[in-house]
């Protein structure tokens, strides 16, 4: 997977959050002010078809009521030819909106010997014609405008008609019927006309614009266009054929809906590639017409649209506005951390004296920077103290190792120790532990044929523990001269020991004194655990302690002496509790049973050996867990006097 | 290790458990210094829960009795056995201090 920054992710998050909201607002504008203006586009083809219908019924009434006026004063039967004419003639001039007008008689009725009587007065260049309408080619009787208000028995308004006769104008024309009474009945009389070109109809309809190509046009009681933007509809036309040719079932509908006087507001269905357009139509009150206003519906939201992209590209400027100040934020905050990361990395690798990059904003990045400079300080500080500790460390470890070194050098290392000595031999180890301990053998002659033996053990470990058994060492052998028993040099030793003791540090001590000639020894013990006594040939045992206390602390303690006599071939092995205190690793003891054991079943003994097979036993053991203390052992094995001498 | 102290009387009674080495001897040096610092200084200590006892132990218990010698009071043992009897006696320390087989015999003194 890419890895991507903090300012990626940032921006990512903001901009995105930022066009649903863009989006979402815009969504909603665009949908509310769509409606709105549907609404008002609505309403506007509304108040137009009104004001147009409005305009053209109140001319089509006044049309009317001067044709009814004319019908009903026909009735009036003492009217004579000349004063119908009269009147013809003067209302056609005193009403421009009449085209022209015709009174027609029935047959036979104004005079018995004339079939016509139908005068016309209409209007030519300016001026009012006049003919007599009736002849064998023309029998006006047999006419629709004639024939239907007759059998109706009401006025009518004729479908308009192309008047090809009188200069190719559509006209429409509206006949009444008028009666007289003759006999007491009322019979049919005639018909009034009254004709009016439809001209004016298609200025004024042709008027109304909507929009940039919206349109309004009229339709006739059977649906034929009266008027339309597209002039060959006109006459030839109906919306019902119009329909038929565009497959449109709709438009029949609305067709029929129009001619029955219906109103209504209908988006069209998109017929022959055309866009959406809405209708709003309306029936007239006279005549039948109805009147229709189409407006494309593109055209009508086009100032949506238009808002919607400038709101579109504000947002957009926006967007990529946000987007800049975004990174450039994201940047300052992040720089400063890249710069702080890749310091770190070098810091890292060991470089402490690196100079960390000049962070001053007063923010968490400062913050952080700031916990780094203090980082960086105190692990500087941290780091100089550990050498100085691992330096010293090492020091005084090198010391120990060299005190430890000095301590080992001070005991008899060197075996055997007496090669031209046949009447003994001794045989001495020292097992270190991993700290500096406390153990200590030494032996010695002190006059030609009395010799001195030891093993001590000093309380507790290190440093100290050392230096008191250097100490007790040396008095040991200061002080052992010849003729003395071994308590009385431990009685001396302990009181120097003791004197300035203050650290409360005492030593475990075995001491023997043997003569060589003899065998005769004398021993002493200081809280020292037992030394087994190794006849030759017979069962070790334990050499009996005297329960006499350690030595160091209680300066006035007189130790005692006690003495037995080695036969040739006996061994005394004195060791430490680091011998029978050995651990495994599941913190048993090597016990003085198994020591015991061990030196029992030992065959042909001899000095070196026992002390030997002791070390390896203590070994395998051990199993190598860590030793804990100083594993001290010490054979004396005597022989007896030398007969060679 | 573990320690439990019981009161009798002016005696505190102190039951020692686990091993007394040279690695736990500052566990009972700490723990005898509260003994004087509580005002305690008659003081038996009940070494039956005792296991082992290093040389290094031993020190820790002579210091403990010097500081109580010090402050007048007194230290007394009981309850030993096995190892730890043996070390006591071959060390001397039981003939340096006064022994009990019970508490109840070292509260009767």
């Amino acid at each position: 997977m890419k890895r991507h920054g903090i300012a990626f992710k940032l921006a990512l998050l903001i901009l995105s959050c930022a066009f649903i909201i863009v989006a979402v607002i815009m969504g909603y504008n665009y949908y509310y002010s769509r409606g709105i203006i549907l609404q008002q586009a609505q309403t506007n083809a509304k108040s137009v078809a009104h004001e147009t219908t409005s305009r053209i019924d109140s001319v089509l009434s006044g049309v009317q009521k001067v044709a009814n006026n004319i019908a009903l004063s026909m009735e009036d039967a003492s009217l004579t030819k000349e004063d119908i004419l009269e009147l013809n003639k003067r209302v056609l001039a005193n009403n421009p909106e009449i085209y022209g007008m015709a009174i027609a008689f029935e047959p036979y009725f104004l005079e018995s010997d004339k079939l016509y009587f139908a005068p016309y007065h209409y209007r030519s260049g300016g001026r009012i014609g006049f003919s007599m309408l009736g002849d064998p080619a023309y029998r006006y009787f047999y006419m629709d405008w004639y024939q239907v208000p007759k059998e109706l028995e009401r006025a009518v308004w004729t479908e308009p008609y192309n008047d090809e006769g009188g200069g190719n104008i559509i006209m429409a024309t509206y006949t009444v019927p008028f009666y007289r009474t003759m006999d007491g009945k009322k019979v049919f009389a005639g018909v009034v006309t009254a004709d009016i070109s439809l001209e004016w109809l298609e200025d004024m309809i042709s008027d109304i614009k909507l929009f940039k190509t919206g349109y309004a046009f009229l339709l006739s009681r059977h649906g034929t266009f009266i008027t339309h933007p597209t002039r060959d509809y006109i006459m030839n036309e109906t919306i019902f054929s119009l329909a038929e040719e565009l497959g449109s079932s709709q438009l029949r509908e609305i067709g029929r809906k129009m001619v029955e006087g219906d109103r209504g507001f209908t988006q069209l269905d998109k017929t022959r590639g055309a866009e959406d357009r809405y209708l709003y139509y309306t029936g007239l009150e006279y005549g039948g017409w109805a009147l229709g206003v189409l407006f494309p519906k593109g055209e009508m939201l086009a100032d949506v649209h238009r808002l919607s992209w400038i709101m579109g590209l504000i947002g957009l400027c926006g967007f990529f506005v946000l987007a800049l100040v975004i990174i450039y934020i994201a940047r300052r905050i992040t720089h400063p951390l890249t710069e702080l990361s890749s310091a770190a990395l070098e810091i890292a690798s060991g470089n402490l004296d690196l100079k960390l990059p000049e962070i001053t904003s007063r923010d968490e990045v400062g913050d952080l920077a700031e916990s780094f400079r203090v980082m960086n300080t105190s692990l500087k500080t941290y780091i100089e103290n550990l050498t100085s500790t691992t330096a010293a460390k090492e020091r005084i470890e090198s010391e120990l190792r060299i005190a430890r070194e000095i301590q080992m050098g001070i005991l008899p290392k060197l075996f055997p120790a007496f090669p031209e000595r046949e009447e003994f031999e001794v045989y001495a180890s020292i097992e270190p532990a991993k700290e500096v301990g406390g153990d200590l053998y030494d032996f010695f002659f002190i006059d030609d044929t009395h010799f001195c033996f030891l093993v001590g053990d000093v309380s507790g470990k290190g440093v100290p523990a050392a230096f008191f058994m250097a100490v007790t060492k040396t008095l040991l052998k200061v002080v052992s001269e010849r003729g003395m028993d071994p308590g009385d040099i431990i009685t001396k030793v302990n009181g120097d020991l003791a004197a300035e003791n203050e650290s409360c540090m005492f030593v475990t001590l075995f001491l023997a004194i043997i003569d060589i000639e003899t065998g005769e020894t004398r021993y002493a013990n200081a809280g020292h655990n037992p030394p087994i006594f190794m006849p030759c040939g017979g069962t070790p045992k334990w050499i009996p302690p005297f329960g006499e206390p350690v030595a160091g602390i209680m300066d006035m303690m007189e130790y005692s002496t006690k003495t037995m006599t080695m036969a040739p071939g006996d061994i005394m092995f004195i060791y430490t509790d680091g011998v029978t205190e050995a651990m495994n690793q599941e913190q048993k003891l090597y016990s003085d049973e198994r020591l015991m054991e061990l030196l029992t079943n030992m065959k042909e003994p001899f000095a070196p050996k026992v002390v030997k097979a002791i070390d390896e036993s203590i070994k395998v053991f051990a199993e190598g867990a860590e030793q804990s203390d100083d594993i001290t052992m010490l054979a004396m094995q005597f022989m007896g006097k030398c007969d060679k001498k | 290790m573990d320690f439990t102290q019981t009161k009798n009387g002016d005696t505190l009674i102190v039951h020692v458990a686990g091993r007394l080495d040279a690695v736990t001897t500052t566990e009972f040096d700490a723990e005898s210094q509260t003994w004087i610092a509580d005002g305690n200084i008659k003081v038996i200590a009940d070494l039956s829960g005792l296991e082992y006892i290093s040389s290094a132990g031993l020190r820790s218990i002579l210091t403990a009795a010097k500081q109580l010698k010090g402050a007048q009071g007194s230290l007394a043992f009981c309850g030993l056995s096995g190892m730890v009897e043996e070390v006591f006696s071959v060390s001397g320390f039981a003939a340096m201090f006064p022994m009990f087989a019970t508490v109840d015999e070292a509260l009767a003194g």
